[in-house]
């Protein structure tokens, strides 16, 4: 029933576990998974002092640098669950600060018809009930969101 | 199969009904099987403790839960029929309690239910919130994952 599940991870447990989750249905379905990382938006801190470089300054080429390992290792983690079970897989990473909104439109842009997601990300369970960008997944989405823990 | 026993509730709206059908077209492709589950709540009549005595009130409550019982009880009736008919094995549930996903996971955890699909918001509608209070509940209480349906 479902042709191309979309798993947003972040590369907490939590979402591994999702991830996990969602190659098992793919593969069930023979369907293919198209795995999303969603990285911050580079920002100068700005320290104003001296006009002079402030230390912890990282420069534009600096952060893609970064981004671009993180990325890597991130839906690395992905490409490899997917080719362990033999489910076709496409890996996707954006730079969005706000990540529920990439997902959303991931969903569409790559023509998804199912969303599989942790309910909490990074910032772990002891804060919120529902993780914040799976709140707002769940809000704006339209395609079906199955939420693991 | 990986999802072998999907727990579906619903509530009688449209959403709902759609909730409905994507679970039975999902458990027909995987041959899960399906139990319906519909919670009614407790019906409390907030009377002045002097106005009527505490008899009447418990006739009046009974009388409602027994009667919103048995209309719960025709619309999964209906909706184990459909899904029969389409193949998928399917068993309903009528549980009467004040709160809906309490009653919704204690189903699902004693079924040993794998998945719970259900719409992402109720009788309030779509306006009001981002997503369903009960949805939300349900979702934030148990460890089985939950499909939501909009």
């Amino acid at each position: 029933m479902f042709k191309n599940i979309l798993v947003p991870t972040d590369g907490s447990a939590m979402s591994r576990r999702a991830l996990g989750r969602a190659v098992r249905l793919a593969k069930e379905q023979k369907a293919r998974i198209t795995g999303l990382w969603v990285g911050p938006v580079w920002q100068p801190t700005l320290y104003a002092y001296d006009e002079s470089v402030p230390a912890g300054f990282i420069s534009p080429r600096q952060f893609a640098a970064s981004i671009r390992k993180i990325a890597a290792r991130q839906l690395g983690a992905a490409r490899k669950a997917a080719a362990a079970a033999g489910v076709p897989c496409r890996v996707v990473s954006v730079q969005n600060n706000f990540p529920h909104m990439e997902i959303v439109k991931a969903a569409r842009r790559h023509r998804c018809d199912l969303i599989v997601m942790a309910s909490h990300g990074r910032r772990g369970i002891s804060r919120l009930l529902l993780g914040s960008q799976t709140s707002m997944v769940l809000a704006y989405a339209t395609v079906p969101v199955m939420v693991c823990r | 199969m990986y999802y072998k026993h999907i727990m579906l509730p619903v509530d009688g709206t449209e959403l709902a009904r759609k909730a409905e059908k994507e679970c039975i077209a999902f458990a027909k492709s995987i041959g899960a099987k399906v139990t319906a589950i519909h919670v009614v709540s407790h019906f409390h009549l907030h009377f002045q403790p002097w106005a009527a005595p505490r008899s009447v009130h418990t006739k009046i409550e009974k009388e409602h839960e027994e009667e919103a019982g048995e209309i719960a009880q025709k619309m999964i009736s209906a909706l184990t029929m459909r899904a029969k008919a389409d193949g998928v094995e399917c068993d309903g549930l009528v549980v009467v309690g004040d709160h809906p996903y309490e009653e919704i996971i204690n189903s699902a955890e004693a079924r040993k239910c794998d998945l719970i699909m259900m719409a992402s918001h109720g009788r309030r509608g779509l306006d009001a919130v981002l997503l369903g209070s009960e949805t939300v509940k349900v979702l934030t209480h148990t460890k089985i994952p939950v499909l939501v349906v909009r």
